[in-house]
């Protein structure tokens, strides 16, 4: 233990020593950390919103789209624009036709979307979603106050909206908002009700900023020829697989797809995203730990020539501390701790170079970015690993050699 | 640090030689060296350079194994241990002061002189304590916090004294311990050791100096790779002692 202190205080006054050269040579470590968190924060920053989306369902419940699931996979654009919408049809035919399906909630959404009060307004950041009442069944949905839109003014496209409570928040501070009047796109709502919060990420993706109102004035909103996403909810979680055969049959010949051709629509249950997800996200993962092994080498190269650097230039030295006394694995343990210092501290680095891209990406890219703390351990764990792999052949150099010739070095 | 063992002498060498390999030549830098040295004594190893006084000098620090023959020091024979064997031996009963001082540049006096005693695994504040105890036994006190191009050559070599006394070592090995000092300064280093000396230290010094080796009781002087002389510091200096033979011993 007094040997290890004694070890680090000499890396320590090795490093600071000569700053400039040590933290050029730790580049590599740096680099690879900062991509190992950074990559492992999107990829943690996605599976959380995921499991949020998954959340978002409900039980035994899953949901036909015309568009592939999530934010991510949207490469083939122009081959799923191709598809027919989904429309209130649909709808009612899975209702009808389906025997297997409980409730049904179709819903349309637009981004961006300002919210006002006669004094107040949002940021044109919230997602506006129209659907109908089953909607509070089919995702789960609990409130803070007010109710759902019922049945009535849903069918009769009453003006009504439920606010998610980041707005709420913003229109009406410190009060309940049951009973006031909002404006969107120019028209005024009555608030009937505000959303249970459901939370955010990293305290600055927030999952509240949203206003719900019934599908048909959505539609006198936002336009009526745009594909829905409909919630389908099995009667029974035992019929929960029959269910999405039943949809997907009757679809399918509604579409008139021909029986050799996939399906023209994406059906997403909490398993098929989890699945499509981790295909992603082990890509990802793959490409982060190629770069990231990638520049452990780089920066293990850095730290072998660096420790054969400060061999050399301290061959003296170590003549003088073996002949004063220092055994072979003491010289060897003073430059593998160096060396591992060194490779630490340039992971250390790097954690604060990964953090830093990682709190870029939430504040700038509004990307919902979380670094798991293992990671951090892990990356941590392989510096120490690069510095002591690379490091000791130049420690056992040190330690081998003769300190009468040592000594004779300029 | 010493086992005890006075009864005979501190060191005994017999019939040390020891051969180099150099590009395929055989060079006998010793051939067949043996001597004894008593605790107390004060000895100088003279010799013009290739006489093997260098050998001569590594050997008895422990820092180089001889070839064949037997190193008796302080009872242990030392002449066929290992690598690290030696370097506790050399930590424990050798205090070494060099020509060029080898002091470690970033490290002040103070952490020099503790040296020897951290690879003895010795707590910081007890060697702390020592090392200081040792530097003011050099008068060199109020320099403790210098480093040491921040020292005359005069005051780096008493650092070098006071590292090679921290470890109250059987023996003092100085080489040429005043080759890169002025005359004014080398006379003070040599009053040191006279005190050295005096309080009961034993001191080899090896140094092509006549006058240096003039001034120290006893002196062996060794010509290739053999002891030639070995009698009183001045006589043996002066070339006026008796030749000793190769074969025969002290």
């Amino acid at each position: 233990m007094r040997a290890f202190l004694d070890n680090l205080r000499l890396a320590l006054g090795t490093f600071l020593g000569n700053p400039l050269r040590s933290l050029l040579t730790l580049l590599g470590i740096v680099i690879g950390v900062a991509t190992v968190i950074t990559m492992m924060g999107l990829i943690e920053g996605l599976r959380m919103k995921v499991n949020k989306d998954l959340g978002r369902m409900g039980a035994h419940t899953f949901q036909v789209t015309k568009w592939p699931a999530g934010g991510f996979g949207r490469i083939n654009w122009a081959k799923f624009a191709r598809r027919p919408d989904i429309t209130m049809e649909d709808v009612h035919a899975i209702e009808e036709a389906c025997p297997s399906v409980g409730v049904v909630a179709p819903a349309d959404d637009e981004g961006g979307q300002k919210v006002a009060t006669a004094a107040l307004e949002t940021r044109p950041s919230v997602r506006v979603f129209g659907t109908q009442t089953n909607y509070s069944v089919t995702s789960g949905l609990t409130l803070a106050s007010g109710r759902f839109f019922n049945e009535v003014e849903a069918l009769d496209g009453r003006s009504v909206v439920v606010l998610g409570t980041d707005v709420a928040d913003v229109l009406f501070p410190g009060m309940d908002p049951v009973g006031y009047e909002v404006r969107i796109k120019g028209r005024p709502f009555r608030v009937i009700g505000v959303l249970q919060r459901r939370g955010s990420m990293m305290g600055m993706f927030s999952l509240d900023n949203q206003a719900m109102m019934p599908l048909l004035i959505f539609q006198q909103l936002y336009g009526k020829n745009r594909s829905l996403d409909v919630d389908v909810q099995a009667k029974e979680p035992e019929l929960f697989q029959k269910a999405q055969d039943e949809v997907a049959t009757l679809l399918r010949r509604r579409r008139s797809v021909a029986s050799n051709l996939p399906n023209d629509f994406e059906m997403h249950t909490n398993e098929s995203m989890t699945a499509s997800f981790n295909q992603l996200s082990v890509v990802i993962s793959i490409a982060g730990v190629g770069v990231c092994l990638l520049s452990l080498v780089v920066g293990g190269i850095g730290i072998l020539n660096i420790m054969l650097v400060s061999v050399m230039e301290r061959t003296r030295e170590i003549g003088v501390r073996k002949a004063l006394g220092a055994k072979r694995r003491r010289i060897l343990g003073q430059f593998a701790t160096e060396a591992v210092l060194l490779a630490l501290m340039g992971g250390a680095m790097g954690v604060g170079l990964g953090f830093f891209l990682v709190f870029l990406g939430n504040w700038m890219l509004r990307f919902p970015m979380v670094v798991p703390p293992w990671v951090v351990a892990l990356a941590l764990f392989m510096s120490c690993g690069v510095g002591l792999l690379f490091g000791i052949y130049p420690a056992a150099r040190a330690a081998k050699l003769d300190p009468v010739e040592a000594m004779r070095a300029d | 640090m010493s086992d005890g063992s006075s009864a005979g002498p501190l060191i005994q060498v017999e019939n040390i030689t020891r051969v180099f390999h150099v590009g395929g030549e055989e060079v006998r830098a010793l051939r067949g060296v043996s001597f004894g040295i008593n605790r107390g004594e004060w000895v100088a190893i003279i010799g013009q350079s290739g006489s093997g006084k260098s050998t001569m000098m590594n050997v008895l620090g422990c820092l180089d194994t001889p070839t064949s023959g037997r190193y008796m020091l302080n009872g242990k024979d030392v002449s066929r241990m290992s690598d690290d064997e030696l370097a506790v031996i050399r930590n424990v009963e050798i205090g070494f002061i060099f020509q060029t001082f080898q002091l470690l540049p970033r490290e002040t006096a103070l952490a020099n002189v503790e040296l020897p005693l951290v690879y003895r695994g010795m707590p910081a504040r007890e060697r702390r304590e020592r090392a200081r105890a040792a530097l003011d036994k050099v008068q060199l006190t109020p320099r403790i916090h210098h480093k040491p191009n921040e020292l005359s050559g005069g005051q780096r070599q008493r650092v070098a004294i006071a590292r090679a006394l921290v470890s109250e070592p059987s023996m003092l090995l100085a080489d040429e311990p005043t080759g890169n000092l002025d005359s004014a300064t080398g006379e003070e280093i040599v009053r040191l050791f006279e005190q050295l000396h005096q309080a009961g230290h034993t001191l080899v010094l090896v140094t092509h100096e006549p006058k240096l080796a003039a001034r120290c009781p006893r002196a062996i002087r060794l010509s290739d790779g053999q002891i030639v002389a070995d009698g009183v510091g001045r006589d043996v200096a002066l070339g006026t002692a008796p030749v000793v033979l190769a074969a025969g011993g002290a």
